[in-house]
């Protein structure tokens, strides 16, 4: 088994008293596809916001990496190779595909402001490198080309979620929390976002580590290599996708108990 | 087929990168530089002035835009860092107040030397008012840089810079006193000139910018802070970049504007102006470079043909009957009202500013041969 990268421990959330996550701890291996199913309100982006610095837990501690990311602000776990995309897709509705993409790759670029200004040796060599990584290793791996110099705003749902993929890839990351990416697919760019995430989990350049959430059960069951089920903000299992499947308590969480499910049919 | 844009493709990405990609660009463009290089020829003297205002407003609005339109940080006291800019470059050029060694007044640096530290105490002083905004947003922001005009100008120039040397409020500046290496900024086409090459130079630097890592970041922060933030810009940081930057444009205006007083006083820098500043970039078009150019141009074009109208007819009128001359007092405030109409027109019917009807003709006549409708 390989190292672990991400750990959670004992994590407790509340919102004015309601709390959100009770007590989770985790662990994500380098990688692999690690899932976090529930049904609604389970606290899995909750969990995620907590990872990624956006929520602060009351109480309990997030290792990224061996270092203690508790405290960190969102830029700085950024800048340790963390990246995100949003279950509400979040882009830069002002900006081109391009330059969205662009600004993913913020951490990777030096240049201050008389460099910018003046746009001459080094930052101009910078961005074209910068240009030439983004064509040649993003936009041609999730087919966008077609796409690159429109206004995202004005993009279809499904394109905009891949430019938001695409985006979180331009970090660089070597983890990657992927928020619902497949909500409001249809079968076809289902089909296309599934492999893409296989793509940059197997691919030797990117071997990025992925935190799935998904409500997609064969998706989920197919790609991931550990999955962790949530319920009421408490885990209530993980383990293998064959083990997740038969566990009694997730089956409960899912379909009710067996009596409920016989008072609902009536 | 090099004059039609649409039928051009790049074979490097340096070549995609370029400033002016086509030779229609190119042209275009250098043909704008030699009419801005000629245009003292070609005009009345009078119009020189008109035409070094359009270049003080577009310097000064620069910085409003680059908050409101790139950094969407509303501000509305942008009048406080022109006079911070102003100040410090008046007082650096003064021989009794700033003892600069002999031979760099005799090259004539000091004034290009106190133009960039004007800049950079204008950009400094404006990071001071825009630290709210690590904590504010929106409306709340623009009370705090409405502050920053109240404090700066009534209080601290009026009260205590415009008192140093026992001078009271204004404060003259001698003929001779600007002077850039050997060229003495005495007339009219000189101050045109400056003007002129300080305006290309702050919009080529404001363009490199938002091409780059820094405007990026800024356009993603007005577009989706939080996006912004989880991708690694560090939000507190990179709006006071764009403080800091704003605030540097604005002092390089107010350093420049001096040299077309013979004195400088704390009324050239009145909260009206901070307004206007934001009424350009409203009319021109919030968020484009050359919504900066066009909103300054249609501002200081309007007051200035509402003056010759005025000016022509309180004559005819005052020829012809002369018991109503008093009318003439009153058309005066005509020049505010028509700013105030110009603004809620240009709300109402062309939200998208001057630039966006610009940006449509240009499509237009890039589609031309082959233009559809139905767009
Ligand atoms: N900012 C917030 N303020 C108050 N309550 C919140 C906030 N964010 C989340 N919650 C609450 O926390 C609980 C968990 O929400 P969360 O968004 O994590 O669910 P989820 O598992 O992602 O659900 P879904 O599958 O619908 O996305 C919900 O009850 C929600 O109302
Ligand atoms: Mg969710």
């Amino acid at each position: 088994m390989s190292e672990v990268i991400l750990e959670a421990k004992n994590i407790f959330l509340s919102f004015h008293g309601v709390s959100a996550l009770t007590n989770v701890s985790f662990e994500v291996r380098r990688g692999e596809i690690f899932s976090i199913i529930g049904p609604n309100g389970a606290g899995k982006t909750c969990m995620m916001n907590c990872v990624n610095g956006l929520y602060h837990p009351k109480q309990g501690q997030i290792f990224f990496k061996g270092t203690d990311i508790t405290n960190f602000s969102p830029h700085r776990r950024a800048g340790l190779g963390l990246s995100r995309t949003f279950q509400k897709i979040e882009l830069f509705g002002g900006m081109t595909v391009l330059d969205n993409i662009r600004l993913g790759r913020h951490m990777q670029l030096r240049s201050g402001i008389v460099g910018s200004a003046v746009y001459w040796g080094k930052t101009k060599r910078e961005e074209i490198e910068s240009r030439r990584f983004i064509e040649e290793e993003i936009i041609d791996l999730l087919e966008i080309e077609a796409i690159r110099n429109e206004v995202t705003g004005m993009l279809p749902y499904g394109l905009q979620k891949r430019v938001e993929l695409a985006r979180a890839l331009a970090l660089q990351p070597e983890l990657i929390l992927l928020d619902e990416p497949l909500a409001g697919l249809n079968l076809e760019e289902t089909e296309d976002m599934a492999r893409f995430i296989v793509d940059v989990n197997e691919d030797e350049r990117w071997k990025i580590t992925c935190v799935l959430v998904e409500h997609d059960m064969g998706v989920v069951m197919d790609l991931s290599d550990r999955v962790m089920a949530l319920n009421f903000g408490v885990k209530i299992a993980d383990g293998t996708p064959a083990e997740i499947q038969e566990n009694p308590e997730v089956i409960k969480a899912y379909l009710g108990d067996v009596e409920d499910l016989y008072v609902s049919r009536r | 087929m090099s004059y039609l844009p649409c039928g051009t493709y790049f074979e490097s990405y340096g070549a995609d990168h370029q400033w002016w990609r086509t030779s229609f660009i190119k042209g275009k463009m250098v043909l704008m530089l030699v009419v801005m290089a000629v245009f003292p020829y070609l005009v009345d003297p009078q119009w020189l002035s008109v035409a070094y205002t359009v270049n003080y407003y577009i310097l000064a609005a620069l910085g409003v835009q680059l908050l409101i339109g790139y950094c969407g940080q509303i501000t509305l006291g942008h009048a406080a860092f022109v006079a911070v800019g102003a100040y410090c470059s008046a007082y650096m050029m003064l021989p009794q107040h700033f003892p600069w060694p002999q031979w760099i007044v005799d090259a004539g640096l000091a004034y290009p030397i106190s133009m960039v530290c004007a800049g950079i105490l204008a950009g400094l002083w404006s990071v001071l008012f825009g630290l709210p905004s690590a904590r504010v947003k929106g409306f709340y922001l623009i009370m705090t840089t409405m502050a920053a005009q109240w404090i700066t100008v009534p209080l601290v120039i009026t009260q205590y810079v415009a008192q140093i040397g026992g001078r009271g409020q204004a404060f003259s500046l001698p003929e001779g006193t600007f002077r850039i290496g050997p060229v003495l900024i005495d007339s009219d086409t000189k101050i045109y000139y400056l003007s002129a090459i300080l305006v290309c130079l702050c919009l080529l630097a404001m363009g490199n910018i938002l091409r780059s890592r820094l405007g990026r970041a800024w356009i993603a922060i007005r577009d989706n802070d939080i996006a912004a933030e989880t991708m690694g810009v560090n939000i507190v940081a990179y709006k006071l970049y764009a403080f800091f930057v704003s605030g540097f444009f604005a002092g390089i205006a107010g350093a420049f504007y001096i040299s077309t007083l013979s004195f400088i006083s704390p009324e050239h820098y009145e909260w009206f102006f901070s307004l206007l500043w934001v009424g350009i970039i409203l009319i021109g078009g919030v968020g484009s470079i050359q919504g900066i150019v066009f909103g300054s141009v249609f501002v200081v074009m309007v007051f200035k043909l509402l003056e010759m109208g005025v000016m022509w007819s309180s004559g005819a009128l005052m020829d012809s009957y002369p018991a109503l001359g008093w009318i003439t007092t009153k058309i005066i405030f005509f020049k505010e009202a028509a700013f105030g109409l110009a603004i809620i027109f240009f709300l109402t019917y062309e939200p998208n500013g001057i630039s966006y009807r610009y940006w449509q003709l240009k499509n237009y006549f890039n589609l031309w041969p082959f233009s559809y409708t139905g767009k």
